[in-house]
């Protein structure tokens, strides 16, 4: 196990709140969510070696996260689909605003997809990569990241109806 | 032309190459329905962003900071002169809410470092910042750079913003230097021609004061690091001289 350096630590330390972000789009239960960072974390730091010079070290831990998703956590997966529900049924009161509402609409839609779209939506919409980055993470082409990603689109304004940002053309 | 979903979403995500961004732009001015789309794909990506946003506000839970804490030190660091720990500063802002008040300059120079790390690695951009995150090392850049490649520890610079104390051959071979500025002491090696920045600790100088010239001006911690790297005993004049005219290529 090579020693990962300090600044690799404090390097991953700074990006928690983004890994974080990440997992709640593939993981729909925000404990299975920081599992999942952590099983990343614990590789990404015994596996510093394998980090290739060069590279995003985000979009090496996405992928990471990804992989763990898929081949592991995925299959204990906490709560499912119902805390989304729970979620929409506590986090609403009287002081919620027309944001947070929709916040939880979209996060309940993003976890009416599956694996595959949700993952794209979570590299491309939440965290930003360009499409050949996140292409890159899940090891696919780009014309399948980018159809892929078009379908999750089309799935989630099916979901979610038009704007509610009042930003109308 | 007909335009496919996916053309017009890679137009509305900043995707296309210059050409076929001009033959969608040319069909937008006389198609109202398009732009309707393309205003719609990118609310609807604005609005994802936002769904998830608030994820970044949260505390991170300890078990995920703690993961990533330095091993523990044999002598603990001085006081005056801690040894900035992201992990641990990220872990006491989750526990207090706000930035650690152990020390101001802590505070600061943890800052720079995290703004430094965050910002060259997540925009991917080269900068020209003094500290930055470069395949997963950290690497002096800048007015630092500048400092360790030139100055020479035997000619301290008065009106120098970066001071250089100390040159040494450390155990595999390489140089090492010591540097400060008013807030930050660091610890950097030659590496590829790169300076690369082993350890980081504070300096507990006031904003006003001048960098530190000497050596004995360095945090404890530092001195121990220069103490477990250094082959020897430190470059005198002539040395140093000679290293440097020779660009530190060992």
């Amino acid at each position: 196990m090579a020693e990962s350096s300090p600044a690799v630590r404090d390097a991953i330390a700074a990006l928690l709140p983004r890994l974080r972000r990440f997992g709640r789009t593939l993981a729909r239960h925000p404990e299975d969510a920081d599992d999942l960072v952590q099983i990343a974390v614990e590789k990404a730091l015994t596996h510093t070696e394998q980090w290739r010079p060069g590279t995003r070290l985000d979009s090496w831990i996405f992928r990471i996260m990804q992989n763990a998703w898929i081949d592991e956590t995925r299959m204990r997966e906490r709560r499912n689909q119902t805390f989304v529900d729970e979620e929409a049924g506590e986090n609403v009161g009287i002081n919620t605003t027309d944001a947070q509402i929709d916040a939880i609409a979209v996060r309940k839609a993003v976890a009416q997809l599956g694996d595959d779209q949700r993952v794209v939506v979570g590299l491309v919409l939440v965290e930003g990569l360009p499409y050949q980055e996140a292409a890159d993470v899940l090891g696919i082409p780009l014309g399948t990241l980018t159809s892929r990603l078009a379908r999750a689109r089309d799935a989630l304004q099916a979901l979610l109806g038009d704007t509610k940002l009042g930003a109308n053309p | 032309m007909n335009l496919s979903n996916e053309t017009l979403m890679a137009f509305a995500d900043g995707e296309l190459d210059p050409v076929q961004r001009a033959q969608v732009e040319a069909l937008l001015k006389t198609d109202a329905a398009l732009r309707q789309r393309i205003v719609a794909l990118q609310v609807q990506r604005k609005r994802l962003a936002q769904a998830f946003d608030p994820v970044l506000d949260e505390p991170v839970p300890d078990r995920l900071t703690r993961l990533l804490q330095a091993a523990p030190v044999a002598t603990p660091p001085h006081p005056a002169a801690a040894v900035i720990n992201l992990a641990e500063v990220r872990a006491q802002r989750a526990r207090q809410g706000g930035m650690p008040s152990w020390a101001q300059w802590g505070g600061m120079a943890a800052c720079v470092v995290l703004g430094v790390l965050l910002g060259t690695h997540i925009t991917g951009q080269k900068t020209d910042s003094d500290l930055g995150l470069h395949q997963g090392e950290l690497l002096a850049g800048g007015a630092i750079a500048r400092a360790l490649t030139t100055q020479l520890a035997s000619e301290p610079q008065a009106d120098a913003s970066v001071a250089v104390q100390l040159s040494f051959i450390d155990k595999h071979d390489g140089y090492c230097r010591t540097f400060s500025t008013t807030a930050l002491a660091g610890l950097a090696c030659q590496h590829n021609g790169q300076w690369v920045v082993h350890q980081v600790a504070t300096v507990d100088a006031p904003a006003s004061a001048v960098v530190r010239q000497a050596a004995t001006a360095l945090p404890r911690s530092l001195l121990d690091a220069v103490d477990q790297r250094i082959a020897g005993t430190a470059m005198d004049a002539s040395a140093e001289r000679q290293a440097r005219d020779k660009g530190w290529r060992r």
